[in-house]
């Protein structure tokens, strides 16, 4: 059978709630992933080859060979670049996308994260805009997906800023004994902290085992299973009901439309061991669900008669406003050892300079760290004073290792149009389809946040009783990577976005993205609960319709 | 890849105290399969770069890197990180030395299957891991 309700693109936050509800719903899906599934071994251990630090290669895909993108720097020079390179910005590529590596940071955006232009204006130069939906009708989705998947958190802590209507179905990590440095130091300074929201398993829960507490939860798989995500949670219900059909191996080359301009279904190469072989299926939909570089990238792709320029791209939108999170960070030695060997290591948060900060547009969490493997703390958190070897430096490795405190946070960017996404005109990859090619930046409003946040992480260091403090801020970049999002922004005018509330593509009844590319902005926080939430309410959407 | 030269420069880079230096952890090891492997395309540059250290102690003080004394050691390689060498180098010194640092630190601190952090010494020392792994 080749003709189906709905195929989806993707298997990751989004990819697999989708096929999730629609296949719930009695609907038949094909779902295709253009990496493939990969086991605990699989993923393996390499603390040089991972999703967090990838020096020589990545454990998550897309493979090193035959996938490149190419990188415009703001100086103008493009260059190839592999999948583990930083410039690359990628995510992983295999069953569960980038859940099945993540930290699993279970955030929900604040209610001012939806009506960003109302509540700053617009900066020159900037494409800031308010969401076509707040928070409230995100509200009963972001539960949802916090009980579906399986969310640990306290929620009462912030409920004065981010309101919720029921607690999470799991208690929050316990702290560690950073975290009583950490929160003592915020009361002292008058700002609200909370445990930090994780997709893990502080207990048995869905089936599935608690976490173990061991070291190695972000860029790694999980020994116990207990972070959930797509790949164990909604793609196996999806697979239960036997109307979900998952081809992996699967890259889509075209999404195809037929005589009239309408949407028909996908061209996909697919690789069972030994040449790849080019398919097509037929279906009443077709959801993009590749990420927010993947799926601009396919819309720009599908280009027709009828669509020169690629699908839903009538107003030149597709692929624009680029954006991730800049990570300002702020380290301190402690006078005690803080180190305790037990992970997740992410326990506490302030949320007190996500908005309202005078002279700010946005602003971001701040939060402790996942536990870092020693060279990722050398690369990482290493004093700019220090010697980079000799026995200064490791001395300093030898002695501050477990005491050097860390927090870190995701600051909203403002979206600029020139970051963006765009096809190569030569490059192209193993199948012969033009790749991406990344440009331009966010808008400098963002450094000014991040700057913020810098020096607020210092001052949470100094009150925390750190000896030494220094900090970090990267400037202005294009950001993407795990949290990338916006390029094809959700709004009511086709002239300034790419799909309406829904996630349906302007003018195309039949074909929706549904993933973070339809961030319109990308709050101040790790995005993929929110990535989830409109998952879920797109897709309910969706099953009505087909 | 295991010269004399190439242990004494690692053990500078990451000398011996109470824990193994960076030779005695295995980090030639490391280095010499890192360099017919992931980095077999610059194994030609850092080949070069090794045999320029030498050349330079050769040149500054007449007698080979690995029978200079500490000090001698540590500040000429202090010199070639910031590019201030005395002889004629085929290579620029400063950027292979930041990636003689960076893969000397890479295998001394990463997970002993790599090769240069044996008995994950490194681990024990810093307090990722409390005990030895077998």
């Amino acid at each position: 059978m080749n003709h189906y309700d709905a195929i989806i693109i993707g298997t990751g936050a989004a990819g697999g709630i989708v096929a999730c509800v629609l296949s719930e719903a009695g609907k038949h899906v094909l779902l295709l992933e253009r990496g493939s599934c990969l086991s605990f071994a699989d993923v393996g251990r390499d603390h040089l080859r991972n999703q967090r630090l990838a020096i020589y290669g990545h454990n998550a895909g897309p493979d090193v060979n035959g996938n490149p993108r190419v990188f415009v720097d703001p100086q103008g020079r493009s260059r190839i670049v592999k999948p583990y390179e930083l410039d690359y910005h990628n995510n992983a590529a295999c069953v569960g996308g980038g859940t099945r590596v993540y930290g699993a940071q279970a955030w929900r955006f604040h209610p001012d994260d939806f009506r960003m232009a109302t509540k700053y204006g617009v900066p020159e130069g900037s494409s800031l805009a308010d969401w076509p939906i707040s928070y409230e009708t995100l509200e009963p989705f972001y539960e949802r997906a916090e009980w579906e998947l399986g969310a640990a958190g306290n929620g009462d802590s912030i409920q004065h800023q981010i309101p919720r209507k029921r607690n999470y179905p799991l208690p929050p990590v316990g702290p560690s004994p950073q975290t009583v440095a950490l929160q003592n130091a915020a009361r002292q300074l008058g700002w609200v902290t909370t445990p930090v929201p994780l997709f893990i398993n502080t207990e048995p829960y869905g089936g599935r085992a608690a976490c173990i507490k061991c070291k190695y939860c972000v860029g790694f798989a999980c020994p116990t299973d207990a972070k959930n995500g797509s790949q164990n949670t909604v793609i196996q219900r999806a697979l239960a009901t036997g109307t979900c059909e998952l081809k992996t191996s699967a890259v889509v080359e075209t999404i195809d439309t037929d005589e009239r301009g309408n949407v028909s279904g996908v061209s996909y190469f697919e690789n069972n061991g030994g040449k790849p072989q080019r398919q097509t299926a037929r279906a009443k939909m077709v959801i993009v669900s590749g990420g927010a570089i993947e799926s601009a990238r396919l819309l720009l792709n599908s280009r027709s008669a009828l669509h020169p320029a690629g699908l839903g791209n009538e107003h030149d939108q597709v692929g624009r406003n680029l954006q991730g999170h800049l990570y300002p960070r702020a380290y301190g030695i402690s006078p005690t050892k803080i180190f305790d060997g037990v992970g997740p290591g992410v326990t506490i948060a302030t949320t007190q300079f996500n908005h309202n900060n005078p002279g700010i547009i946005g602003g971001g969490m701040l939060a402790d760290d996942f536990i870092k493997p020693p060279i990722d703390f050398w690369y990482d958190s290493l004093p700019p004073d220090l010697p980079r070897w000799g026995i200064e430096n490791k001395r300093f490795m030898r002695e501050n290792y477990t005491r050097v405190m860390h927090v870190r946070g995701p600051v909203q960017d403002i979206p600029s149009p020139e970051g963006r996404v765009t096809v190569d005109a030569t490059v192209r990859d193993q199948w012969g389809i033009p790749v991406a090619r990344l440009s331009g930046t966010t808008h400098r409003a963002t450094v000014e946040a991040a700057e913020f946040l810098r020096q607020r992480g210092e001052e949470w260091m100094r009150v925390s009783g750190c000896d030494k403090v220094w900090s970090a801020q990267p400037g202005l970049i294009l950001s993407g990577r795990q949290h990338q999002a916006g390029t094809c922004r959700m709004g009511s005018d086709p002239k300034s976005s790419v799909t309406d509330e829904w996630g349906r593509v302007h003018q195309h009844n039949n074909l929706f993205v549904v993933d973070g590319s339809l961030h319109v902005t990308n709050g101040g926080f790790n995005p993929v609960l929110t990535i989830m939430a409109l998952a879920f309410r797109g897709a309910e959407f969706i099953a009505r319709a087909i | 890849m295991n010269s004399e030269v190439l242990r004494a420069v690692v053990d500078c880079l990451i000398p011996a105290d109470d824990f193994p230096g960076a030779y005695e952890a295995g980090v030639c090891d490391y280095l010499e399969r890192l360099l017919q492997t992931d980095l077999a395309h610059q194994a030609e540059f850092f080949r070069a770069g090794i045999e320029a250290i030498e050349a330079e102690a050769l040149g500054r003080f007449d007698k080979p890197f690995a029978y200079l004394s500490a000090s001698e050691q540590s500040s000429m390689l202090a010199a070639i990180e910031s590019g201030a060498v005395e002889t004629s180098w085929p290579i620029p010194p400063a950027c292979f030395f930041e990636m003689l640092v960076n893969t000397t630190i890479e295998g001394y601190y990463s997970e002993p299957q790599q090769g240069g952090n044996r008995g994950a010494i490194s681990w024990v020392m810093t307090g990722f891991e409390e005990q030895l792994d077998s």
